[in-house]
């Protein structure tokens, strides 16, 4: 009966008379056992770089990084069952105006932004730094969720189906490229893109972008200089000299030396000072070098059924807007796990691009269990 | 049931392509893109593994080397000659002092001033912020070591370190130097032992490998450290006995002042039997502690050259030099003891066989006949004697006994030559002993030394001229002419020692050949301590030494080549000694490089390097626990009776019955003290003194210079103040000797009734001579 009336009321909103279901279960565990690892990894790539204390912040104390990441993962882990407890139409409610809260953040960026390595990306808030990209990129699921849901069946028409996203992502990607912002820019593409597939705009349209796209990109390559030259560090970056080159080749080092069953947890040798951001975006070459070729698999897995759980709960979503933005958030969440990996172990040119519930920070981390919570959300009303 | 929802939130469930598309997604994100991923980590972590493990190694670990201790050189009574000891270099690690925030100031500050550097070149140093490691001092002592540990200790420096490091000491400074050698800053042998046996003493050193952060410094838990251990180096016991060592460099220190020798001088002892080399010295020398530093007159030198700098190197290349070794020269007479050998061999000649010398001898292929030393000639002469004499003439025609052909073989047996096989060749050989530096010989061809036309080679061969041999070649020989014929491998190390003590190496004393008889070998020896014995006729009579029987030959030698090219004449004099010369243990020759003729002293063998020999054999027979045998009329001392008891008169008795006069003090009736005390052995005729009554004063008596004084004359010169002597060479008869040296030096204050031993040399007119 009560699946029945479920699938029927389809929204949790009707659900005041009636409990909400459970969040999926599995879904929930690989969230925390992904979280706890990369807690673990916290500890063990930020311990040196904490106690030998170059920037004289951690005050040598080695488990400084370590115990900010607990604080955040813990607030974190909270928000996410907070979130999973709002009805899915409450998200939807406030999908455009997170929207346009999202892209006034990016504008202040510019202007109020704090530069870090040369790009001004941060918000300062007492107590907090946001960047409202990463803001954005949720934004961009629930907007497009709630959109693509509103007009369907005229999705493959360009007038409907495209041309309104499209000027979204142009005014976003464009904020971003001020900041500049490339591995965001190319997050919000991937999944505005992965959003419309979903939403069943035309495949021609997929080409032509990716038509489009790929001569924008050699039109970038050819101005901007900084781009280009990560192009031939990434197809050979022991010839590059560069910073990025550095990077990868101590990347590379440490995955390579981490063999079949790696160094064991705890003693990754590249983490003392040799690998650049190695408690960042570069922790997954240190959890390959402690843990092995054998770890590595593991780690993917989980990561693999993580993905496929959430698609997963996707199909079950009764509705197209939970639908949209369960399979659009899994999609996020592959899309920063795949560039991740695939920068550190050059697969892909590099960028900075961190991994969920690895890389250090507060921000990401949390607003990646906010991501979960909402799945989470969507997975109540799943009908099995 | 009711539905709530507006119309702009339609409810619509995804639709089939939705579905599809997602389905799509799961495969390609959730499996293919991770299959993707995995391939390309088994890529980099299974196939490519070693070769990124090993680029991560070379950039993570750090080696650093231990060296081995190494091996310590002792003389064969176990001697320390050369030690290592711990010490620590110094190191700045401004890199550290700069990210610390360490005062600078004060670290050059404190450093310059424990160490006595200049503040302004330590400040510099500590400046170098891009460096881990600026030297600052080595070895350091263990005194500035721990200066600077507590210096460092009590500001909390971390960028001063001491790294341990090891020192060469050698505890009898200049001892043994040319054998020795001595060693580089980094310890690797330079000369002489140190550096023929550098990989046996150094071993090989130790390293660790260890895992670093990119500081270079160590992580913060040890995870890996792979040490290979060295192999601590072997010591070395030497035949050198550092007390034969000792006495034989003191003389011969003391004979190149005495007889103002110009271009140094050089000694070896030998043990006849076995071919080790009990002592090797060489003038000048240097203390292997601080080898660049150079003696008094070698700094005069470089002080007056206009090139300082390369004036010092000269000066510091000729102290390292190992002139026993490395020096060759014309034998001279000395050789006439392979002559000799060779000829009683042979049967050329016999102890029955003699001689006439009319002063100079005719040879066929020679313009002018050979001269004798002595104008005039000997007359007829026995074999022995014509030894005794030195005589040229003699030997000129012994040689031609023996023949060219003969000699020449004779010379290959004895080691001083080897035959290629071409007989135009000029010949060389070398003892092949186991030090560095050893000069050849060089010898005629055969075909110009057995030319039958031409016999002068042969001729000036036979007293030892026209060829050159090293002194080590020389004295090998003569030990196989004495110790029964036996050409002994000479040698200097006897074992090699692991770190524990054990033998890793005994040497076994090497028999070259044998290359006379048993028989032939004893009469040379007789025919030897003649020349020494006989306070007559013995040219070598100088090193005789009273109770030892002691046989050798004296040597001459002009530099015939210098006098040919600039007319100056040089001469190197020279002695070639053994003992005891019945049963002979030990062999020793002093060569005497250019004495110049102001020391007042006949420059010749006899009369320079003679007394030198016999000096040394005078400290070092007893030292080897030779006792002397005096013969029972002896006449040059007398024993001193015990008095105690006596009445004066009874006293006075006994002392006229033993050979020595006396004085009284004080007039009392019965002896109350004697000087010296009874027992004594000193000079016969000395002048006792008997103590009537009181007992002689405490007051030391200071010993005035003997040399140049008759035996008389030293004896009743220090009866005077109540002090002794007695003579360690034997008296003759005619009074003509001259005290050469005293047991103690002028200058040296001892108490009364002391008994002075005196070394004498004939300088009778009759017999100076160049042989």
């Amino acid at each position: 009966m009560r699946y029945e009336s479920v699938r029927l009321a389809g929204f949790p909103v009707n659900a005041k008379k009636e409990k909400r279901g459970e969040p999926d279960l599995s879904f929930c565990v690989l969230v925390l056992i992904l979280l706890s690892m990369g807690l673990l990894m916290v500890l063990s790539s930020s311990f040196a770089r904490a106690y030998y204390d170059p920037g004289k912040v951690t005050g040598g104390n080695g488990a400084y990084f370590f115990i900010r990441q607990l604080i955040f993962a813990l607030a974190g882990t909270f928000l996410m069952f907070a979130t999973s407890k709002i009805p899915m139409s409450l998200y939807r409610k406030y999908s455009v105006h997170f929207l346009v809260a999202s892209v006034i953040l990016l504008l202040l960026v510019p202007f109020v932004g704090t530069t870090v390595n040369g790009s001004r990306r941060w918000l300062v808030l007492p107590g907090i730094r946001i960047q409202p990209s990463e803001l954005a990129k949720l934004a961009v699921i629930l907007s497009f969720a709630r959109l693509i849901s509103e007009k369907q069946g005229k999705m493959h028409s360009f007038k409907e189906g495209i041309l309104p996203f499209a000027g979204i992502m142009a005014l976003i990607v464009g904020l971003l490229m001020l900041e500049p912002h490339f591995s965001a820019s190319i997050i919000i593409i991937a999944i505005g893109g992965i959003m419309l597939f979903l939403g069943g705009v035309n495949l021609g349209w997929f080409v032509s972008a990716v038509l489009i796209l790929g001569s924008a990109l050699a039109v970038l390559l050819i101005f901007f200089p900084y781009a280009s030259e990560r192009i031939t560090t990434w197809l050979d970056p022991f010839a590059s000299s560069s910073d990025e080159g550095y990077q990868i080749i101590q990347s590379l080092y440490a995955i390579g030396s981490g063999g079949l069953s790696g160094l064991g947890f705890g003693k990754s040798v590249q983490k003392y000072l040799y690998l650049p951001e190695e408690h960042n975006d570069f922790i997954f070459p240190v959890y390959c070098e402690e843990m092995g070729f054998i770890g590595a698999a593991l780690l993917l897995c989980l990561f693999a059924l993580l993905i496929l759980r959430g698609y997963y709960i996707a199909l079950k979503c009764p509705d197209r807007f939970s639908f949209l933005v369960s399979a659009g958030i899994t999609s996020l969440l592959f899309i920063q796990v795949f560039l991740n990996v695939g920068v550190v172990t050059n697969l892909l040119p590099c960028t900075g691009i961190s991994l969920p519930f690895f890389s250090y920070g507060g921000t990401a981390l949390m607003t990646e269990l906010i991501e979960m919570g909402i799945i989470l959300s969507a997975s109540r009303d799943a009908v099995y | 049931m009711k539905f709530n929802h507006s119309p702009r939130e339609p409810v619509s469930k995804p639709n089939s392509q939705m579905l599809r598309r997602t389905l799509f997604l799961m495969a390609v994100c959730g499996i293919f893109a991770f299959v993707l991923l995995l391939a390309r980590l088994y890529k980099i972590q299974i196939i490519d593994h070693e070769f990124y493990e090993q680029r991560a190694m070379s950039q993570q670990l750090r080696e650093n080397k231990s060296s081995a201790a190494r091996g310590s050189i002792y003389d064969r009574r176990m001697n320390p000659l050369a030690l290592s000891a711990p010490v620590d270099n110094l190191y700045l690690s401004p890199a550290e002092i700069d990210s610390a925030g360490e005062d600078r100031e004060l670290i050059a500050k404190g450093l310059s001033d424990i160490l006595n550097l200049d503040y302004d070149e330590v400040y510099r140093k500590t400046s170098e912020t891009g460096s881990y490691y600026v030297t600052v001092k080595r070895k350091l002592s263990r005194e500035e070591a721990d200066k600077v540990r507590k210096f460092k200790a009590e500001n909390n420096l971390r960028g001063i370190r001491l790294e341990p490091d090891s020192k060469r000491y050698y505890p009898n400074s200049s001892l043994a130097c040319h054998v020795l050698g001595f060693v580089g800053t980094d310890n690797q042998g330079l000369e002489g032992i140190e550096a023929r046996y550098e990989k046996a003493l150094g071993g090989t050193e130790g390293r660790t490998l260890r895992l670093t952060n990119a500081y270079g410094t160590d992580l913060l838990f040890k995870q890996f450290e792979e040490h290979c251990p060295g192999e601590e180096g072997l010591s070395l016991v030497l035949s050198i006995d550092s007390g034969i060592q000792y006495f034989v460099e003191k003389h011969l220190k003391q004979a190149v002042e005495d007889y103002d020798i110009i271009n140094g001088a050089g000694a070896i002892a030998m043990d006849v039997n076995t071919g080790g080399i009990l002592a090797m010295a060489s003038i000048d020398g240097f203390d292997p502690n601080n080898f660049l530093a150079v003696g008094e007159k070698a700094q005069k030198r470089i002080d007056a050259s206009p090139q300082p700098q390369a004036e010092l190197r000269t000066q510091q290349l000729k102290q390292w030099r190992n002139k026993a070794l490395s020096d060759s020269y014309e034998p001279g007479s000395t050789f006439k003891i392979i002559t000799l050998s060779m000829a009683l061999e042979e049967g050329a000649a016999d102890l029955n066989s003699t001689y006439y010398c009319g002063g100079n001898v005719s040879v066929r292929g020679r313009t002018s006949p050979i001269r004798c030393w002595k104008d005039g000639g000997h007359g007829s002469q026995t074999l022995t004697q014509a030894v005794q004499h030195s005589c040229n003439a003699a030997f000129v025609n012994i040689g031609l006994q023996i023949g060219a052909e003969r000699f020449y073989d004779y010379l290959e047996a004895f080691g001083f030559l080897e035959k290629t096989g071409n007989k135009d060749d000029n010949l060389t050989a070398k003892s092949g002993i186991d030090l560095s530096g050893e000069t050849g010989s060089i010898f005629w061809s055969e075909n110009v030394f057995c030319s039958p036309k031409n016999l002068s080679q042969l001729a000036a061969a036979s007293f030892g001229q026209t060829f050159t041999i090293s002194p080590l070649q020389l004295i090998t020989a003569v030990s196989a002419c004495v110790n029964g014929g036996k050409l002994m491998q000479p040698y200097v190390v006897e074992k090699m020692l692991n770190e524990d003590g054990s033998v890793a190496f005994q040497r076994n004393p090497q028999q070259v050949r044998r290359v006379i008889s048993e028989e032939t070998s004893a009469k040379v020896r007789q025919i030897l301590e003649a020349v020494v014995g006989d306070p007559k006729d013995g040219t070598g009579k100088n090193a005789a030494v009273r109770g030892y029987r002691i046989g050798g030959k004296t040597g001459t030698s002009e530099k015939v080549n210098l006098e040919a090219t600039t007319g100056k004449k040089e001469y190197i004099v020279s002695f070639i000694g053994f003992a005891p010369a019945d049963n002979p243990e030990i062999a020793l020759l002093v060569f005497l490089d250019t004495p110049s003729d102001k020391s007042g002293v006949y420059v010749s063998g006899g009369q320079m390097a003679a007394p030198t020999v016999g000096k040394m054999f005078a400290d070092i027979l007893p030292y080897m626990g030779f006792v002397p045998h005096f013969e029972d009329d002896e006449i040059s001392e007398a024993e001193v009776p015990n008095l105690a008891g006596m009445s004066v008169s009874q006293g006075e008795n006994a002392l006229y019955g033993a050979s020595l006069r006396y004085r009284v003090i004080g007039d009392g009736d019965s002896v109350t003290a004697q000087l010296p005390k009874a027992g004594s052995r000193i000079a016969r005729d000395s002048e006792v003194i008997i103590y009537a009554g009181g007992t002689p004063s405490e007051n030391e008596v200071t010993l005035p210079e003997l040399k140049g004084m008759g035996y008389d004359e030293a004896r009743d010169c220090l009866a005077q103040s109540g002090i002794f002597v007695r003579s360690l060479s034997p008296l003759s008869e005619g009074g003509t000797q001259k005290v050469v040296s005293q047991s103690l030096p002028a200058g040296t204050a001892v108490p009364k009734g002391s008994v002075i031993e005196l070394m004498l040399r004939d300088s009778d007119r009759n017999q100076l001579g160049k042989y």
